[in-house]
């Protein structure tokens, strides 16, 4: 089957990195540099790319090659698809979250892929002229975000916040299919890019309004069929992890969304992804125990979705955290000896590195010096939570706060440094729990923001979880990072800037201020001989070459 | 500078030991806690009933449904949690929820209930008002903050917690317990600023002088700080922005709410709770 596709897409014509990145994966694992086929660039979730064209001796020479600005909504001349209302005047520009780029493009064969809420485009990657522009009539749920689309052969995927997984063709933006993944009106939305390995399109959801369950689904590429779908929870008393629920109600009404797309090692076959906090979000009474598998670090057999193993990164989570933030895939040397490594900067504060063949944890390490809501961690490098810090009614001050340490921009791993860099936040909020029923629903707890110490950018040795070298903003947040080869790592300072640093030393060499913050991870790849850095703030995209 | 009290102006420090929390700080992800009405805080459009039909359909509720149900709806000895059924979810306006009234569900022991139209669609705003309580979560109220010592709390404001060094019971916080409820009373104890930039109350703004490298030395209100530049509000209420090339020029922040970010480093839950119980005596 595999084989026979392979010769059908060389008969067609179709670059032989696309092709490489539907049939051979473990091209993948090496990044390509004249594509960006997938969410992270490749499949290990590193964001490091293998060009130097633009490096330090020349970064002062970077130039703006051309801005497209996104316009969403139906426009005139968009292909319009979807099963909700048409839009009244105004509605679609009404967005209260703002136009925000979160998506990061793929480029394959000279075009740009990427998503608002409800909207994709195609875009040429040389000239930022817009090809052609698809939107959606939504027929509701939260448009928060949306971080792009996956690619399989000419055909694209994105899913919507109104729960559609939705299939166009790449070249004329026309909507093949589309597939309905949850049910908006129990308060699922959608936000992930899906990713495609070999014939199985990925993909997860979101929602944390109405205590329902998570799961993580294979779609055929070619029908948009069910492959497969993976619980978040046990589904029944009995089943593994069902000893860490008290009843079965609490497990079907559990949480554990998957709303970042996850990595995948070839070799093993293993796609990793963190699922989201368990529900009622910030009430646990109805719920005691770990409540598994929330909050937990999986690993999928891509081919049938049975979790091979899960390491859980905070049990009976009440602050809605969770382990959504992208598992980072390189390989490394632990204790003298090579191991295939797994990588998280959590947003409970921790830092973890797993061994992603068996789940054994390597390294935990509370990377947030203000962290207060754990008493370490167990003999399985487990954190312990102090219930003292489970939201209360007359509340309790906790760090990191619900928007944790880290979040879901994109963390970077250079090999070369052998550094793990993340944006991480040190925060307080004072949670209060509202609901004392003995069946709270919805978040059942609430918290009031009380400041903190800012926002910075992290360089973590993987080994011991420890920071080498920070960058304190002093105006703001961090969004998601690039490294490459010419010894850069590409960031976004929450002032509007695009900032580059030495992955090494931490030291400032380049910024540029944009219209908007960076609001996606800055991606690189080479057209034509040419290196671009290509990154979204606001609404707008930004391509940047080496001046002539 | 100009707006800072003495006492306040003390805690002077160097911009380069500065981390903050600012409302740009919270995560993009986080829905806000106050929703939007379309799209955002919650993907589902929740009307707003009128009080009275809430009540009209409370009162049939609980006569008829409750025993099954629960109280409260989230279900009972023998009938299910009707807040997170399907049925109610995807209902708009009685029209299935009647239809399950009208016809009871025999199968599994629910009897008929020969309801008016108007009584099936007070049941209904009652349950779709009970779902909304549940989602819209800026709509949740918190319960109670005073729990603490007021003694106890006395003895923390004058000592451990060095509140003196600013703050006076009978100076700037006179009264301050007739001023504000005892939630929002703990909430500006733990942080009385809603963020670093431009906060509404002007004293609890930081101010930054900056030196200029031809000695020039002009100060006001922090307006925006990153690495590449300042601005500050002069005394005139003048904009006024400098380009950063490193330490150049010197940028000296003065912060009123230093103390308060220290103590969230120090506090103890039950510190906090003192401290609300002890001020909300200020009347």
């Amino acid at each position: 089957m595999k084989l026979a596709r392979f010769a059908f897409a060389l008969c067609l014509g179709w670059p032989a990195l696309l092709a490489a990145q539907m049939l051979n994966p473990s091209l993948l694992l090496k990044p390509p540099t004249d594509a960006w086929p997938t969410y992270n660039g490749d499949y290990s979730g590193r964001r490091f790319s293998t060009l130097s064209q633009i490096n330090q001796s020349n970064i002062k020479n970077l130039n703006l090659a051309w801005i497209y600005r996104a316009n969403p909504g139906e426009t005139p001349g968009a292909k319009v698809g979807g099963e909700g209302p048409a839009p009244v005047a105004g509605q679609t520009a009404g967005n209260p979250f703002g136009v925000s780029i979160k998506s990061t493009p793929l480029m394959v064969d000279g075009v740009l892929y990427f998503t608002t809420p409800d909207n994709t485009w195609a875009v040429d990657a040389r000239t930022g002229t817009e090809l052609w522009h698809y939107f959606w009539r939504t027929r509701g749920g939260i448009h928060i975000g949306n971080r792009g689309v996956g690619m399989y052969g000419n055909w694209l995927y994105f899913e919507t916040p109104d729960n559609y997984l939705v299939s166009l063709d790449a070249k004329t933006g026309k909507e093949r299919w589309h597939k309905e993944i949850a049910d908006v009106k129990q308060e699922y939305f959608s936000t992930p890019a899906p990713i495609v390995v070999g014939n199985h399109v990925i993909v997860g959801t979101g929602g944390d309004s109405l205590d329902v369950p998570g799961f993580l689904e294979s779609h055929d590429p070619e029908t948009g069929d069910l492959q497969w779908k993976w619980w978040s929870e046990p589904l029944k008393k009995g089943d593994e992890g069902s000893e860490s629920w008290p009843d079965e109600n609490s497990m079907r009404h559990g949480g554990g969304m998957t709303w970042v797309p996850g990595t995948y090692d070839p070799e093993l076959k293993l796609y990793y992804i963190g699922t989201g906090n368990p529900n009622p979000v910030m009430a646990g009474q109805s719920r005691r125990g770990d409540d598994l598998f929330t909050c937990s670090i999986v690993a999928l057999d891509i081919e049938t979705g049975k979790m091979k193993w899960y390491f859980q990164t905070s049990p009976h989570d009440t602050h809605d955290w969770d382990a959504a933030q992208t598992p980072v895939l390189f390989d490394g040397m632990i204790d003298g000896k090579p191991r295939k490594l797994l990588a998280q900067a959590n947003r409970n504060g921790y830092f973890f590195v797993l061994d992603r063949v068996t789940g054994k944890n390597i390294v935990s390490y509370p990377f947030l010096e203000t962290m207060n809501w754990s008493k370490g961690v167990d003999a399985n490098g487990r954190p312990i939570p102090n219930e003292a810090k489970e939201p209360q009614i007359p509340g309790v001050l906790v760090s990191p706060p619900s928007g944790g340490a880290a979040n879901w921009p994109p963390p970077s791993f250079d090999p070369e440094t052998g550094l793990f860099y993340v944006g991480t936040s040190a925060s307080y909020s004072v949670f209060y729990l509202t609901d004392t029923d003995p069946h709270p629903e919805g978040y059942g707890a609430t918290e009031r923001s009380s400041g903190g110490l800012g926002n910075t950018l992290r360089a973590i040795d993987y080994k011991t979880g420890k920071t080498v070298w920070r960058h304190d903003f002093p105006g703001g947040g961090t969004a998601g990072l690039l490294t490459t080869a010419g010894h850069l790592l590409f960031a976004g300072d929450g002032s509007q800037h695009l900032v580059v640093f030495d992955p090494a030393t931490g030291k400032i060499l380049w910024h540029c201020g944009l219209g908007g913050n960076v609001a996606n991870g800055p991606e690189t790849y080479i057209l034509d001989g040419k290196q671009y850095l290509v990154v979204g703030a606001g609404d707008s995209l930004y391509a940047f070459t080496l001046a002539q | 500078m100009e707006v800072v009290k003495p006492a306040r102006a003390a805690l002077v420090f160097l911009c380069g030991a500065l981390f903050y929390g600012a409302s740009c700080l919270l995560w993009p992800q986080s829905p806000p806690n106050k929703p939007a009405k379309q799209f955002a805080g919650a993907g589902g459009d929740y009307k707003e009933y009128d009080p009275a039909t809430l009540e009209r359909g409370k009162r049939t509720y609980t006569a008829n449904c409750a025993f099954c149900h629960g109280g409260n709806a989230k279900g009972g000895e023998s009938g299910p949690d009707l807040l997170r059924s399907i049925t109610v979810l995807h209902d708009e306006n009685g029209e299935l929820i009647g239809k399950v009234v009208l016809n009871g569900r025999p199968d599994k022991g629910m009897p008929k209930f020969n309801f008016t139209p108007e009584q099936i669609t007070d049941i209904a705003a009652f349950l779709h008002d009970g779902v909304r309580a549940a989602a819209e979560r800026g709509t949740y109220k918190i319960l109670n903050v005073l729990v603490g010592d007021p003694k106890a709390g006395e003895t923390y404001f004058n000592g451990a917690g060095g509140c003196t060094s600013c703050h006076s019971v009978s100076g700037d916080l006179a009264h301050v317990g007739a001023k504000y409820d005892a939630v929002n009373l703990q909430q500006k104890i733990v942080m009385p600023r809603e963020g670093r930039e431009r906060p509404t109350d002007k004293a609890l703004a930081v101010t930054a002088t900056v030196t200029l490298p031809s000695g020039e030395v002009v100060s006001g209100i922090l307006n925006h700080l990153d690495d590449f530049s300042i601005s500050i509000i002069d005394q005139h209420g003048d904009r006024r922005s400098f380009s950063r090339d490193g330490d150049t020029p010197k940028i000296e922040l003065h912060d009123p709410m230093k103390g308060h970010t220290e103590l969230l480093k120090r506090y103890t839950d039950a510190d906090i709770h003192n401290l609300t119980a002890y001020l909300v005596t200020l009347k």
